[in-house]
């Protein structure tokens, strides 16, 4: 039976998405039961204090002149870091800075202020992060469990994958038929609508957001927001040199992915060249 | 006389108030001071940028921005979408106003009064199946962007239909149940009283509803809106160079709801009144979604592709917390100037001159009651000092 | 670019894949000079002095060794620039180097390009089963979008839609060797490599 894991939950610069990503967590009851928030920004805890913590989660950016509590941010953070047995960056923002600021290990690509103190520090990003991914960090540091990262301190059970791994478009993505506009269920998104599914570690479709649905399977491109470059500029257009797409799928060869790409665009897949599903119109489908 | 600074948190960040007044609060100036610079960070980049960036100004309500930017955009370029598209818009957007009010009740402000982390986990219950219902048209929440110019970017079957259709059955009944009913009757709300006076934090008594929808009727016009910088780094705003009130209990009222209108009778527009209105508002948007659902025709397109175009738009939309305003130009495809207005600079605006609705309802009162009246206008600390 | 031997050689054991490029060269050849439909496999057979009856060991019938002749010559063409490509120079010079590839094989070998030109490109009913769309010439299709992608990338060249930019270079250089075929240049092929590589430089570049 391990001890209650002392949290303290703070807010740097951020737009609190990844706390009302955590509130979707259905059983958040279990996680209160082993663990204590000290502190946390939007729901009940105890009054602020900089005190010792065994996990700091920060979430949002690090910024000059940026008041928080009474306190000058960059000098909060830093009196806390210190105070903390491990640091948890959650969200884009905090892991490399995202829209508002430095990141704590990060700075977009560059190494960040923390760097140095890399040891202590697990890096989850998204914009927000999937609740399960932030349960999943509390529950193994509350079992004492070493978490597998990969060199950019991201857990590899959520980040070996990518967003394109379980995307219900990939045969389209396969075939190369290409959705030309949006509001489509049948095509794919990578060549049109600046999908970043491809080259974005994450793991949106396996796990699913909210139980149901992801970016993708609702027509939506994968915008990359875990990686340094989110927001990157022009998201839903992809980015091509000559027609032909800058990134390309993860540990693949251009010349390999280029040489399958015009074979499967030479080639016809009629089921996948038609509407999946085609409903009788009007009188909203009402049985005669 | 001495001013005491607080500072109150867990309202989507945090305001600082400075409180005149030793047993009762004579003056309160409210100010905000953590600046992102929302409007100039999408100064120059594509239109369709704003789709990604603008629901990040807020994780609570960041899905009214995405509403109120889409509409922009689809001004300027005069665009038509179906009524398809429509009604998708309309039911996310409502869904994310019942969440937002279920969180700030069980998360926000019922701590002010009791504090047993239970409340939590009931807050969550709700929220988790909203986000879902959500995404089943949207693809996740929080932060999708699935509203585009020229409609939705999602294309769903019946399956997903049907499915949200049972999911909203639901929450309309747990709702009923477990927070309050038909009659206005919740268990929750008369605890939260059991030892507050109802009628205490009274605010300006003046309403106003700005956004276009087909569920609120408005009543009054964009172009007599202006901004005043006050003694923080946020913004005030006015009507007609007023202060008025926005969000729910403004919707009832000018709406003319029977039920709150009783209620308001009684105690006029005391913190009691506001948080019926606010806690009451969910069972109409539910009802109004569920009959929308019912309209839905699959057949139509769910995006119209539409003639991009330059120009400048402004719209307002009613968000969790109130009208909400977006105004934007657009030249070469890119923003040349983006300008966003929040429900909360009507509320809680701060002046010396004339007191806004959260001033006048503190002013007066208790210092012990200042963080239930303040809470009571559901701050959104973040959209405010966008 | 020398693809095959010149000459048969007498008495010596070739492998089978030899053998097979000797008999694409002989049919290249001939296709050249009595074109592509008046040429059957017993003509190649007896160019080769080969039985009608080993020809079909080697290619079952004139269309296979049709889609093979393209699939070959593709990859030969694709290898040269693929060196090139992986040079690590100005794409000015990648362009001249491609450009003068392509020339010295119109000089040295003209009936792969009148194979290009003349069979393929005007008999695409031989090739729509089994070398659909950029199937058979993907080897060099690949290549020139690598060339192109790598030139933007470093922004040598300008950014533009992919058609628009191969038109423009591959139509040219054709256009040139289909001249030269004619006899209407006044000057040898290889004397136009440099203003040709210029011109398509100065319309390509960045």
């Amino acid at each position: 039976m391990h001890s209650k894991l002392n949290v303290i939950w703070i807010d740097a610069v951020t737009c609190y998405g990844c706390t009302h990503s955590f509130l979707n967590y259905k059983e958040i009851s279990s996680l209160f039961d082993k663990v204590n928030f000290l502190y946390h920004p939007l729901f009940l805890s105890d009054d602020f204090e900089i005190k010792n913590c065994n996990l700091l989660i920060v979430e949002g950016a690090l910024k000059n002149n940026y008041p928080r509590l009474g306190f000058s941010l960059n000098e909060l953070i830093s009196k806390l870091f210190f105070k903390a047995d491990k640091i948890l960056a959650l969200g884009t923002c905090a892991v490399y800075g995202g829209m508002f600021g430095e990141g704590i290990m990060y700075n977009k690509e560059l190494k960040g202020k923390y760097y140095k103190c890399k040891d202590k520090i697990i890096n989850l990003p998204g914009c927000p992060p999937h609740p399960d991914w932030i349960a999943y960090v509390i529950n193994m540091i509350s079992e004492n469990k070493a978490i597998a990262l990969d060199e950019f301190n991201r857990p590899q059970d959520i980040f070996a994958y990518t967003s394109h791994m379980g995307c219900i478009r990939n045969e389209y993505f396969e075939w190369k038929i290409d959705s030309e506009n949006f509001g489509t269920k049948e095509g794919c998104l990578f060549y049109y609508q600046g999908c970043q599914g491809p080259f974005t570690h994450s793991s949106c479709n396996k796990l699913l957001w909210n139980e149901v649905s992801s970016k993708p399977r609702a027509g939506t491109p994968c915008f990359g927001c875990t990686e340094p470059s989110f927001p990157k500029d022009e998201l839903f257009k992809t980015d091509t040199f000559m027609g032909i797409p800058a990134n390309i799928p993860l540990g693949v060869s251009k010349r390999a992915y280029l040489t399958l790409s015009g074979i499967a665009k030479s080639l016809n897949n009629e089921r996948l060249s038609v509407q999946l599903i085609e409903y009788e119109c009007g009188d909203k489908n009402e049985n005669k | 006389m001495k001013i005491n600074k607080k500072i109150i948190n867990k309202i989507e960040g945090e305001a600082t108030l400075k409180i005149k007044g030793e047993k009762k609060i004579e003056f309160v100036e409210i100010e905000f001071w953590q600046y992102r610079e929302m409007e100039n960070y999408l100064k120059g980049r594509h239109y369709m940028d704003a789709l990604v960036i603008n629901p990040r100004i807020c994780g609570i309500c960041g899905h009214s921005h995405l509403y109120a930017t889409v509409r922009t955009i689809e001004k300027v370029f005069n665009a038509k979408i179906s009524e398809k598209a429509e009604i998708f818009r309309e039911v996310t957007t409502l869904l994310e106003i019942v969440e937002n009010h279920i969180k700030w009740f069980y998360i926000t402000i019922f701590p002010t009064q009791i504090t047993d982390k239970e409340y939590i986990f009931k807050a969550v219950k709700f929220s988790s199946k909203i986000s879902k219902a959500i995404a089943l048209l949207a693809g996740q929440f929080p932060h999708n962007s699935y509203m585009v110019p020229g409609g939705v970017t999602c294309d769903p079957t019946y399956m997903e239909i049907m499915r949200l259709k049972d999911l909203i059955k639901e929450i309309k009944e747990e709702y009923i149940k477990e927070i309050m009913d038909e009659n206005l009757y919740s268990k929750d709300l008369s605890k939260f009283f059991e030892n507050l006076p109802k009628e205490i934090g009274k605010g300006l008594n003046k309403f106003l509803v700005l956004g276009e929808s087909n569920i609120f009727k408005s009543n009054g016009d964009y172009k007599k809106i202006t901004e005043e910088k006050n003694s923080s780094l946020s913004k005030n705003a006015l009507y007609d160079n007023e202060f008025y009130e926005v969000g729910p209990l403004a919707r009832m009222i000018v709406n003319e709801n029977e039920k709150i209108k009783k209620i308001y009778n009684h105690y006029k527009d005391s913190i009691y009144t506001r948080m019926c209105a606010r806690i009451y508002e969910p069972l109409i948007l539910l009802e109004y979604i569920e009959k929308k659902l019912n309209e839905l025709d699959l057949c139509e397109p769910s995006f119209i592709k539409p003639d991009v175009k330059e120009g400048k738009a402004k719209v307002s939309i009613e968000a969790p917390r109130g009208s909400l305003i977006h105004e934007i130009s657009i030249k070469n495809e890119k923003i040349e100037f983006y300008n966003i207005i929040v429900p909360t600079q009507f509320n809680l605006a701060s002046s010396r001159k004339k007191p806004s609705p959260a001033q006048a309802a503190l002013m007066g009162e208790n210092i012990e009651y200042t963080d239930s009246i303040f809470k009571c206008f559901d701050i959104c600390a973040v959209c405010m000092s966008h | 670019m020398k693809l095959y031997y010149n000459n048969r050689k007498k008495g010596v054991r070739v492998s089978k894949e030899e053998k097979k490029e000797l008999i694409m060269k002989t049919a290249l050849n001939l296709f050249a000079k009595q074109g592509f439909y008046n040429t059957t496999i017993a003509d190649i057979a007896k160019e080769m002095g080969m039985s009608v009856g080993n020809m079909y060991n080697y290619f079952p019938s004139k269309e296979s060794l049709a889609k093979e002749l393209l699939i070959y010559t593709s990859k030969k063409f694709g290898e040269e620039i693929r060196k090139i490509n992986e040079m690590d120079i100005h794409s000015r010079d990648k362009i001249k180097k491609i450009v003068k590839l392509y020339f010295e094989t119109a000089i040295n070998e003209p009936e792969l390009i009148d194979y290009f030109m003349r069979v393929y490109l005007s008999n695409k009913e031989i090739f729509a089963n089994g070398c659909e769309g950029m199937l058979c010439v993907s080897a060099f299709v690949t290549e020139i979008m690598i060339f192109f992608e790598e030139g933007v990338r470093k922004k040598e060249l300008k950014n533009q839609d992919f058609f628009a930019a191969f038109g423009l270079f591959m139509g040219y250089i054709g256009g040139l060797a289909f001249l030269n075929k004619e006899g209407i240049l006044t000057k040898s092929l290889s004397e136009y490599i440099e203003p040709v590589s210029e011109n398509i430089y100065n319309a390509l570049k960045a």
